[in-house]
């Protein structure tokens, strides 16, 4: 069998596998992106519900109560006063709510997964493999059979984003899990802690800024993806950039493009901010 | 509890010929050795395993204060961690109140941990994300204990190491010696009966090691606790210790009161670490003291007089205050004998009067 013909016969595998899945596998599927397209409408509806500047308002107190930086309230209003000046405000909720949708997506799976793998080395030998294969892939990659699966539109951007948002969630996690200092296990031990106790008295405490990072992360990369799922009709900024390109519309690129920064650092420094915030607060409430 | 106390040997912590090797095969190199009598080295050679802990016996009393001094890789802190289950012996028996702890559940395991053993580590483990308070009060927050109550017991324990003031602060914002204190009052919160001190001084400057020597004896002793201290210091294993056990290479090679141990070395390794030893407040009248018939010139009722339990810093005290060269030791008005200057330097310098060491010592070198 030569080179060529070898290819051919597994692109004709693939495809076939791939359509063997859309075919029988479409109730699952459909409703897959039901539920992903409900989720994400809800969240948007409820952002474009509201006039925009109770949006703005309630993201600069949201912003002051976390940082506790009244100059990083004012920031973020202004900033996002400027995406409601560039036109681009329905854009602009509508890449919030993929990303929130699939960052959430990620974390309820992730967090216990990367928690099970901490406890589990066994685990963590097959996830890190998993993963690594996950991360070192090009993204576009996940939106092709995405798009066979589920079709043109926020499912399909949804379904990449969070495959791409869940490796630094996992490992931060397992990698927190496992830190525990091993004297601290001794005292739980020592102490007569049950499993639970030392699992939420102990380790979480340890775990948890690996855990906020894995959260930061799993964020930002979620951003990245959702511009790059602009190709299979995400909708919101992404969209506005693939179409900016294929028309040469610079201008309009860029403005799409300031808006993704503003709108990714509001939520990097919120998140950052939550992680202190969230540290504290396991510690009170035990 | 009194009928338990009543028993003349009230024995907390009592280890059975404890053995304890590391290594994937252990049972097979603890076999071998059993049946075959390997020597440790051949066990590392042919099963790849190290013998930590190697057939010790021990008996830690109610009220008392046992050292187990050895230097790192003697298999000290191997030891003390099987006491509360933390390592599992390869073989032998550890019993806490006559009870095997290896035979416990998981549940009474848990409760013995919680309720009769407290344990304080050298790097004090703080957990860093909760107050000085609420870190004494960990062990009964464990147990279900509620907060107004746990806090108040820890409030109390606290008190004991002079930290009160000290109660609403993050175990970042104190120094080494009060983190002790704390990782201390955290132990004692729980009303345990043994508590088992991992190297817990090791890492302070001398000063306040001194301090939270004395400090820790004083209060355990107030308190009627049994510990089990780890140390590598001899210095400290004296100044602390009811009970001196001296661990090499798994072994316990000797054990007795410091004043045996610092007197009759066992063998050589001891009496090397003896050597450094101040003698001054260990070694008392009657063991350096010499009969009255030796010194026919002397006569013992006109000499100042000292109890056999006396010990030499009293005694030098006792004879440069008279301005004599020789003292009586009495007891109940008889005299057990005389200590003459020669006596007393001997003493100082660590040969006693009767029982000069032979020469060979230094030839076994």
């Amino acid at each position: 069998m030569s080179p060529v013909e070898f290819a051919a016969a597994f692109d004709e595998f693939v495809d076939a596998r791939l359509e063997w899945l859309s075919d029988n596998g479409a109730w699952f599927f459909d409703g897959l992106n039901d539920v992903l397209h409900a989720g994400y409408q809800a969240i948007y509806n409820g952002l474009t519900w509201l006039p925009f500047w109770a949006v703005i308002l309630a993201f600069g107190l949201l912003g002051w109560r976390l940082t506790a930086s009244w100059r990083f309230a004012l920031g973020t209003m202004l900033g996002l006063v400027l995406c409601v000046a560039m036109g681009l405000w329905p854009q602009t909720m509508s890449t919030l709510a993929l990303v929130l949708s699939a960052t959430s997506m990620a974390l309820i799976i992730g967090i216990p997964l990367g928690v099970a793998a901490g406890l589990m080395p066994s685990l963590d030998r097959v996830s890190e493999p998993v993963l690594d294969l996950i991360q070192t892939l090009p993204p576009y990659i996940y939106l092709l059979p995405a798009i066979a699966l589920l079709g043109y539109g926020p499912g399909t951007a949804l379904v990449a984003t969070f495959i791409v948002a869940v490796p630094p969630v996992v490992r931060l996690t397992s990698l927190g899990i496992r830190m525990t200092p091993k004297v601290f296990i001794e005292l739980g031990q020592a102490t007569g802690t049950t499993g639970w106790q030392q699992f939420f008295k102990i380790r979480l405490p340890f775990a948890l800024p690996s855990i906020m990072a894995g959260v930061n992360q799993g964020l930002m990369m979620a951003f990245g993806m959702v511009v790059i799922a602009g190709i299979v009709g995400s909708g919101g900024l992404g969209e506005v950039i693939y179409g900016a390109i294929r028309t040469l519309d610079i201008a309009m690129s860029i403005n799409a493009a300031i808006a993704i920064v503003i709108l990714t650092l509001i939520l990097d420094r919120m998140a950052q901010s939550a992680t202190r915030l969230g540290r504290r607060a396991v510690h009170e409430s035990r | 509890m009194n009928t338990a106390s009543d028993v003349a040997e009230d024995v907390l912590v009592e280890c059975q010929s404890v053995w304890k090797i590391f290594g994937k095969n252990a049972d097979t190199a603890m076999r071998a050795y059993k049946e075959r009598g390997l020597s440790k080295k051949q066990i590392l050679q042919d099963h790849g395993c190290v013998v930590g802990v190697s057939n010790v016996s021990l008996k830690v009393r109610r009220g008392e204060i046992y050292c187990i001094m050895g230097l790192s890789g003697s298999g000290k802190s191997t030891l003390i961690r099987m006491f509360n289950r933390l390592i599992d012996p390869t073989s032998g028996q550890i019993l806490i109140k006559g009870k095997d702890i290896a035979s416990l559940d998981a549940a009474a395991l848990r409760e013995t941990r919680a309720r009769h053993i407290g344990m304080v580590f050298q790097s004090v483990a703080l957990l860093p994300h909760r107050t000085v308070l609420e870190n004494a009060a960990f062990g009964l927050e464990v147990r279900g204990i509620s907060k107004a109550e746990r806090h108040k017991v820890a409030e109390q324990a606290l008190a004991k190491v002079g930290l009160s003031d000290w109660a609403a602060r993050y175990p970042d914002e104190l120094s080494g010696g009060m983190q002790q204190r704390v990782g201390l009052a955290r132990a004692i919160t729980s009303d345990p009966e043994v508590i088992l001190m991992d190297e817990p001084f090791s890492a302070l400057d001398p000063l306040i090691r001194r301090q939270l020597q004395d400090e820790f004896r004083q209060l355990t002793k107030s308190l009627g606790k049994s510990a089990v201290f780890i140390t590598h210091d001899l210095e400290e294993a004296i100044r602390i210790g009811d009970r001196i056990a001296i661990m090499k290479d798994g072994v316990i090679i000797q054990e007795g009161s410091a004043e045996d141990i610092v007197l009759k070395p066992a063998d050589d390794y001891v009496a090397e670490f003896v050597a450094g030893i101040s003698r001054l407040h260990l070694v008392k009248a009657h063991s350096i003291m010499s009969p009255l018939a030796a010194h026919p010139g002397l006569d013992a009722s006109r000499l100042p007089s000292a109890g056999p339990q006396a010990d030499l810093d009293a005694l030098i005290n006792l004879m440069i205050g008279s301005g004599g060269d020789a003292l009586a030791v009495v007891e109940n008005g008889q005299v057990l004998g005389v200590i003459t200057q020669q006596d007393l330097l001997r003493g100082v310098q660590g040969a006693p009067a009767l029982e000069q060491p032979a020469p060979q010592a230094e030839h076994a070198l």
